[in-house]
């Protein structure tokens, strides 16, 4: 494995509800994404892919709170926690220039009375307060001419860009400052399949000129994972329970998660119109009251005795790690695939 | 290139506005059934006036304010008068110019009303953004009271401030706008009176604005700081201090309009709150007019409050040409 870029270490964020009881959406996560790679997040909704971001890019609001983890990342280790009274201050650097968010469906995500070379010096400035106004503009046209976008776009308030230009935009304004880490939330979830495209194809340029140096994708589109990742987590009921080299884990899934969650895809092939998707029986659990041992163990079908009681530790194949019972018992055998012919 | 056709419109949409205004002030107190000079007239009646007398003064006052002339005419002339500034004389204080009941009229309104509105509006905007942003115990506290001041009606709340503070307290006289034996003048033996007076409907409308104003502060703050680009603006390390003019610069837009509005109707006095306090503004001095059957100071009044409401929305409108480009470009069809 090449040189690490980050190591999010035993990261657990709750969300404090009503009730006084605190709901766990990431449980205990460790994460390690390679320098100048690719990482993909999958799982379904709900199972804390979302939050992990929020974490990471240090933006937890109540009533989400971020109890432990660190984040080590250029040098740095960074108590991600959001309970010492300081947190928002000692983050607020970190934002934007080591960490930065594509948030999710870039449609709101400048505020409609702003002009974009506005937020682009406030953003600047922001972690320099010398910069000038001409510095950050020149620094956002350069960015967008290397990306083929139209400079004419700094001029524009948010309103007057279409779908797939906006969100290509906060691209270019999210990695301005060249963050270490960018953090991109279902970028595409919003966007025509031609808009995905040209996004896809610019988040990939970006990487390729090394503007950022690695890539956290999370999103529950998996051909788009497959296709832009070097590497995938697979998130349930707030835990990472396998990750891996993206081609290992979709030849060779070793969670029966994982191979159920791969097979709810139809890769197009020749008898794609003779196949039925399966799906996975039942739903996700309860956060708040998660199942006992191991999580996903009333939805599988491999399911063993102390699949219920205790919870399986990561294991590792190489350079593949999960966290499952009957892997433990079957190694190198790949779980099979639940796609069965009409 | 935008702003300037959408200002164009506006004028023009202003302007039409303007004039059907101006007509249905001329037509609507002519359209209410009973003729003011019979109200007057009959009147002197009572005095023990023979009927022949009365028919010459009938005729004599049908005359003078030009009654007896066809509906059209009458609309020249009234036109032609306003451009002139002349807005004709009182039928009740015959011959009393309309102007001159204004006159000593609209200054006790202005002096009451302009530092209760804008102080009411200041305070009504910080307590609401405050009582948003902190949250908790101080937002169910600005909240509930923001709430009470701005449900009750205007004439409950001044009548329990005039007994508690006037009644009970004996802290300000109950009624009036000065001294009885004293006169409007500009000295200073004049105004210590008159502040006297003053306090206690300013309170009253001051309270009942802050509370509106919070109210609609405080959720328009509430949505804003839920919103996206709040937490895309942090995710990307810009301050609290920045974010907060962000915030600010688009809950303020439907508070700007509310400022205008209230700064529009402002001319037309605060009817019930002048009432309660005999406090001799614009509204008392409609609300006798209406009584009296005084259509030209009826006219006059409702004339300066719809030119006041035309000229306050259209430097909103104008306002929020520069504000707010997404106002602008859907105005203008630019789309």
């Amino acid at each position: 494995m090449t040189k690490s870029l980050m190591r999010a270490n035993n990261l657990t964020a709750v969300y404090a509800a009503d009730s006084g009881q605190d709901v766990p959406a990431v449980d205990n996560v460790t994460l390690e994404l390679p320098e100048g790679q690719i990482l993909g997040l999958a799982g379904e909704s709900g199972c804390g892919k979302t939050t992990l971001g929020t974490a990471l890019a240090m933006i937890a609001n109540p009533p989400l709170y971020v109890v432990a983890g660190t984040l080590e990342i250029d040098g740095n280790e960074i108590n991600l926690s959001t309970l010492p009274k300081n947190a928002n201050q000692v983050h607020r650097p970190y934002r934007g220039e080591t960490v930065s968010l594509l948030p999710q469906g870039a449609m709101n995500a400048i505020s409609p009375t702003l002009r974009i070379r506005d937020l682009v010096v406030d953003v600047m400035r922001a972690h320099n307060g010398s910069v000038t106004k001409a510095d950050a503009l020149d620094r956002a046209s350069d960015r967008l001419k290397m990306l083929e976008m139209p400079t004419r776009v700094l001029d524009s308030y948010a309103h007057q860009l279409s779908g797939g230009m906006k969100q290509r935009m906060v691209t270019v304004i999210s990695t301005l400052l060249n963050p270490a880490l960018l953090i991109a939330d279902e970028p595409t979830s919003a966007l025509d399949v031609s808009s995905q495209k040209a996004l896809i194809e610019m988040l990939l340029a970006m990487v390729e000129a090394k503007i950022m140096r690695g890539v956290i994708f999370i999103t529950h589109d998996l051909p788009v994972l497959s296709m832009v990742t070097d590497r995938l987590a697979i998130m349930y009921a707030g835990k990472v329970v396998e990750t891996g080299r993206t081609e290992d884990l979709v030849n060779n899934a070793r969670h029966p998660y994982t191979a159920a969650l791969l097979s709810s895809v139809l890769d197009p092939t020749e008898d794609t119109r003779t196949k039925h998707v399966l799906g996975i029986p039942g739903s996700p659990p309860n956060l708040g009251n998660p199942p006992s041992g191991c999580r996903f163990h009333p939805r599988c079908k491999f399911a063993m005795d102390v699949c219920s009681t205790t919870e399986p530790k990561m294991l590792s194949e190489g350079d593949h790690d999960f966290a499952c019972w009957w892997a433990k018992e079957h190694p190198r055998e790949t779980i099979p695939m639940e796609v069965t012919h009409a | 290139m935008g702003l300037r056709r959408y200002l164009a419109s506006k004028t023009g949409w202003y302007l039409g506005a303007l004039v059907v205004a101006v007509v249905l002030n001329f037509l609507l107190p002519r359209l209410i059934p009973g003729n003011p000079v019979d109200v007057i007239v009959s009147g002197l009646g009572q005095g023990g006036l023979s009927s022949e007398a009365q028919r010459q003064i009938y005729e004599q006052f049908m005359k003078e304010f030009g009654l007896d002339q066809p509906m059209w005419n009458q609309f020249v002339t009234y036109i032609t008068s306003i451009f002139q500034g002349n807005l004709g004389k009182s039928f009740a204080f015959y011959p009393t110019p309309v102007t001159d009941l204004i006159a000593q009229s609209l200054p006790f309104t202005l002096v009451l009303q302009i530092p209760a509105i804008l102080l009411g509006w200041i305070i009504g905007n910080v307590l609401g953004a405050v009582a948003a942003y902190k949250g908790g115990a101080w937002d169910k506290s600005v909240f509930t009271t923001s709430l009470v001041f701005n449900s009750m009606p205007y004439y409950c709340l001044s009548i329990i401030l005039l007994y508690v503070l006037a009644v009970m307290l004996g802290w300000f006289p109950p009624g009036g706008a000065y001294s009885l034996g004293n006169s409007p003048e500009w000295s200073m033996a004049f105004f210590t009176d008159a502040l006297q007076y003053w306090w206690l409907p300013f309170i009253s409308l001051l309270l009942i604005n802050i509370g509106g104003q919070a109210v609609g502060m405080r959720s328009m703050a509430i949505y804003e700081l839920g919103s996206d680009y709040v937490n895309y603006s942090r995710s990307l390390g810009i301050g609290d201090a920045k974010m907060t003019t962000y915030i600010f610069r688009n809950a303020m837009l439907p508070q700007i309009t509310g400022l205008a509005l209230s700064i529009g109707t402002m001319v037309g006095g605060a009817l019930i709150t002048e009432l309660v306090f005999s406090y001799p503004g614009m509204g008392t001095l409609l609300f006798n007019a209406i009584a009296a059957n005084d259509y030209p100071v009826v006219q006059a009044v409702t004339l300066i409050i719809t030119v006041a409401v035309l000229v306050a929305n259209y430097m909103v409108e104008v306002l929020y040409g520069f504000i707010d480009p997404r106002i602008r470009a859907s105005k203008s069809g630019e789309k």
